[in-house]
């Protein structure tokens, strides 16, 4: 079976459009970011959430009303699960005064359906600035890593239109979590550390992805005359189109499985991986290597590539 | 041919790691089964009882679930610091506890380390460490080196000590590891009552004996607050004439509403809060008792008190005549005349009556010696017995004890009895300590989980695999044999070196397995272009994993780096995660590359393939 048999697509003369599409698509997202901000979970912003599910359907604003009227301050939300609410409120050392104070006039004022305290979390908020702060840290370090060492296996013009990539990939994820932030019951789309493990599993899918196609451009490039380089990129990214497809498909297909069957705790992340695949695809083709491209048209310069004789 | 033998034997000798790996895991899972099998209690014990040496190798090496899967606790929990640093000072002021106080504020709101932020207050006053801190002599610069080592040697301590009260409640598989300059961190699978062990693990149980001042001198200074209090508040009146009169101070939410005390014009403030006997005791209803800690607090009420004496409250209620509860009140002397250090042995009874749970405690040689002239010399006075700042008994010496016996009572239930003998034992904490952080899974959501990560870790492979044999037939089948290999080698290592699988592990190995595929997908597209050019198999086989090779090496040493990076800098369940990530990352390296290329070799000398056979 074959999806793509041979494809003969100019990627290079239609850069502009897919550079326009990109920059809409930032710029979308840096609105929203602007001005609707983002969902941050307790995990960057510190509180306590505890999870309550009932035995039979319950209704929310039932709950909510008997929490009140009990003194839990806080938010009630419908959880990605059957018969289950999240509570969120301000951080509170002692859980336990917490826990029992909710299920204490849960027990009192709703009868006949029994409910469980299944998850609390709680977050002080010293934590939560530390969390941010490694969360930056791993993100900032990974990139730099990235740039070492596709400078040292490449250049340095690939390794930073690859980089640009990844920026451009986290960006557009980070912009759809703030346009769709609390959309959806299914999944809030909280910022929290889970996000910050799919931002660098991003960073790591796309940088592969441009990798490979930087690989063909390399083994192609040596010794052409630089105005063979349009024909040599367009080549090399047909010829790797169809492995470029294939392995995000068979990616999508495992994060999809996620999304579905992993359950609320991992939804967020499944999303974002999921989006950022679709992208991280895109921007391999359309930004990363068009950019290597017009950086030498720019400066005029031939490529000195390093590493693998090409065999 | 010397090098393809080798690589056969590899392989060999990598699924029989694997398999040796997992093999206590799967005795595990059918022995439990086995166990939940038999209809009545007896034969599963009897079975449990003749297998018990398999079951328990079984459960040792077998794949460890983590804290989410299985349900339990995760706590980080912090030593505070500050207050260590100002146990170390000496010749206090009123400067150095603003500056310390301000130290506090700052510590809580940023994760700077509070050694520093101590440095930077004192400077920015312009003065020395040394006028508190050990010696004048002393730079500042080896005042915070010593500083430094005192914050480690108290945060290892603070380790040890809770693990001491952990591994005597009896916690199987706890992990307690220490973060950074404060940070301990504790992880308890399967525990049920949550709230007995955070409050075994919170409390500093310092321990301490204190001389009681006479009643007559507590009531006159409660009366001396109360003036004092009378007075200022008609200053305060005359000064903010527009004030709401209704202010009420703000009280942390769920806690009981505060008494209105400021309500228009109190003639005894105090006495709102605190009610006297005519024996001279004092106590303070329950509903005031907040109130009443914060009055406390306050540093110009503190001032009022008699030299070198505290105001403390009653650990337990009793309960008065109304029925409500009342805690008494107690004046004692800042100084302890004893402290826990001396105590060696603990344990949890009822009292001579029978009813009543105490716990009995006895002395090291040097505090019994010290016991002896304390007692002796105040007969008919009372001491209190005082756990982390609050009194739990103040009984009247009635004769000197010369065996170095003690008795804390005062306690409600034997539970109690039996975790105060606990942290008793186990020794006081060298500063306090605050949970700062949280995770508590029930065993009904961790069951969730479970089955959540194996639907997806099925479908997932599923879906995959069923993919890479439609699209590439005979070489699809390779690519799925690596594939399972790949998650075999995943688990195995993670049950060789004793990690635990976590849900977002799981998720690592959802990805993988999306992810592995990869290095062969770039193989066989190559090999399928070689096909195109009209080259044999054999060299297209050849050339395709020769060519691919750099593509695939480039692209797994990015992902193994940020997977990496992600480890370092996450914790907990990120950690897991990028644990997963990356043992399959380098696991496809072999599987996908060295396996396949095994099989296609077998295939190929046996005549077996065609140009068909990579779809």
């Amino acid at each position: 079976m074959r999806i793509f048999q041979k494809t003969n697509f100019n990627f290079i003369r239609n850069r502009k459009i897919a550079y326009g599409f990109s920059i809409i698509l930032l710029l979308a997202g840096m609105v929203s970011l602007g001005v609707k901000g983002l969902n941050y979970g307790i995990d960057f912003r510190g509180g306590s959430e505890v999870v309550i599910r009932f035995e039979k359907n319950a209704d929310v604003g039932q709950i909510r009303s008997v929490l009140d009227a009990a003194g839990v301050s806080g938010t009630l939300k419908q959880y990605g699960m059957d018969r289950s609410f999240l509570l969120s409120t301000v951080f509170q050392g002692d859980t336990g005064q917490l826990k029992s104070l909710v299920s204490n006039a849960l027990n009192d004022r709703i009868k006949g359906n029994h409910h469980e305290i299944v998850r609390i979390d709680a977050v002080g908020p010293s934590i939560a600035s530390d969390l941010k702060w490694s969360a930056l840290k791993a993100l900032i370090a990974s990139l730099l890593a990235i740039l070492l060492y596709v400078g040292i296996r490449f250049e340095i013009k690939f390794a930073t239109a690859g980089v640009v990539a990844i920026f451009h990939d986290i960006l557009t994820v980070l912009g759809l979590f703030s346009i769709l932030g609390g959309i959806f019951t299914f999944m809030p789309l909280e910022m929290d550390q889970s996000i910050i493990a799919a931002f660098l599993t991003i960073a790591g899918y796309s940088i592969t992805d441009t990798v490979v196609v930087y690989d063909r451009i390399r083994e192609r490039i040596r010794g052409q005359k630089p105005s063979d380089y349009e024909r040599i990129f367009n080549e090399s990214m047909n010829q790797t189109l169809s492995r470029t497809i294939i392995t995000s498909g068979t990616v999508l297909l495992s994060v999809f499985v996620l999304f579905i069957f992993a359950g609320p705790a991992i939804r967020g992340f499944a999303f974002a991986v999921f989006a950022g695949i679709l992208i991280g695809t895109y921007s391999s083709i359309f930004v990363a290597a068009p950019l290597v491209y017009d950086w030498l048209k720019i400066t005029k310069s031939s490529v000195r590539l390093r590493g693998s004789k090409a065999a | 041919m010397k090098n393809k033998r080798f690589n056969l034997f590899l392989i060999a000798v990598v699924t029989l790691v694997a398999a040796w790996s997992l093999w206590p895991t799967w005795r595990d899972y059918t022995l439990s089964k086995q166990l939940n099998s038999f209809g009545s209690v007896q034969d599963s014990l009897k079975f449990a009882l003749s297998h018990r040496e398999e079951i328990e190798d079984a459960r040792k090496k077998s794949l460890k679930l983590g804290l989410d899967l299985r349900g339990g606790m995760h706590l980080v929990m912090e030593v505070d610091q500050v207050d260590l640093f100002e146990q170390k000072a000496w010749n206090k002021d009123e400067k150095f506890t603003s500056i310390m106080q301000a130290v506090r504020a700052k510590s809580t709101e940023s994760d700077a380390r509070v050694i520093d932020l101590l440095v930077g207050a004192f400077r920015s006053d312009n003065i020395r460490l040394s006028r508190y801190f050990y010696d004048i002599r002393n730079s500042d610069q080896e005042i915070v080196g010593k500083l430094e080592k005192e914050s480690a040697d108290a945060l290892n301590r603070a380790k040890e000590i809770i693990r001491n009260r952990i591994d005597q409640y009896g916690v199987a598989e706890p992990v307690i590891t220490t973060q950074g300059s404060r940070k301990i961190i504790i992880e308890l699978p399967g525990v049920s009552d949550e709230n007995r062990v955070r409050n075994l693990l919170k409390g500093t149980a310092k321990l301490e004996f204190r001389l009681l001042r006479e009643p007559e001198v507590m009531v006159r200074t409660l009366d001396r607050i109360n003036s004092y209090l009378v007075q200022n508040s008609t200053l305060a009146k005359e000064s903010t004439v527009t004030a709401s009169p209704s202010v009420t101070p703000s009280t942390p939410s769920g806690a009981a509403p505060a008494p209105p005390v400021n309500k228009t014009q109190s003639v005894n403030p105090l006495y709102d809060l605190v009610g006297v006997f005519q024996n001279g005791s004092a106590y303070t209803p329950e509903h005031s008792r907040e109130s009443l800690l914060t009055l406390l607090r306050r540093s110009d009420i503190q001032a009022l008190l008699p030299m070198d004496t505290e105001l403390l409250l009653a650990a337990k209620p009793d309960i008065g005549k109304t029925g409500e509860k009342l805690y008494s009140l107690y004046l004692v002397k800042k100084a302890p005349e004893l402290t826990g250090g001396v105590i060696t042995e603990a344990k949890a009874t009822f009292g001579s009556q029978g009813v009543q749970p105490e716990v009995l405690m006895s002395m090291n040689t040097e505090g019994t010696g010290k016991w002896a002239r304390i007692t002796g010399a105040n007969i008919g006075k009372r001491i209190a017995i005082v756990l982390d700042g609050a009194v739990y008994s103040a009984p009247v010496v009635q004769s000197k004890i010369p065996n170095g016996n003690s008795v804390i009572n005062g306690i409600e239930s034997l539970e109690e009895a039996k975790d105060l003998e606990i942290v008793l034992k186990a020794g006081a904490l060298p500063a306090p300590v605050r949970i700062t952080e949280e995770r508590s899974v029930g065993p009904s959501l961790g069951a969730d989980y479970i089955r959540a990560g194996v639907q997806s870790l099925g479908w997932a492979f599923l879906a995959v695999s069923l993919f890479m044999l439609l699209y590439y037939k005979k070489a699809g089948i390779a690519a799925d044999i690596a594939l399972v290999l790949n998650i075999l080698i995943v688990l195995s290592v993670l049950a060789g070196f004793n990690a635990s699988l976590s849900l977002p592990g799981i998720a690592g190995i959802v990805l993988t397995i999306g992810m592995a595929v990869d290095a062969n997908v770039l193989i066989y597209e190559r090999i399928r272009e070689e096909l195109a050019e009209g080259k044999s198999v054999a060299t297209a086989v050849m050339q395709g994993y020769d060519r691919a090779f750099s593509s695939i090496l480039d692209s797994h040493v990015t992902t193994l780096s940020a997977a990496f990076l992600l480890y370092t800098y996450g914790i907990g369940p990120i950690q897991g995660f990028a644990v997963t990530l990356m043992i399959g990352t380098s696991a496809s390296l072999f599987t996908a590359i060295v396996v396949t290329r095994e099989i296609f070799h077998i295939l190929l000398s046996k005549n077996l393939m065609s140009d068909k056979s990579f779809g």
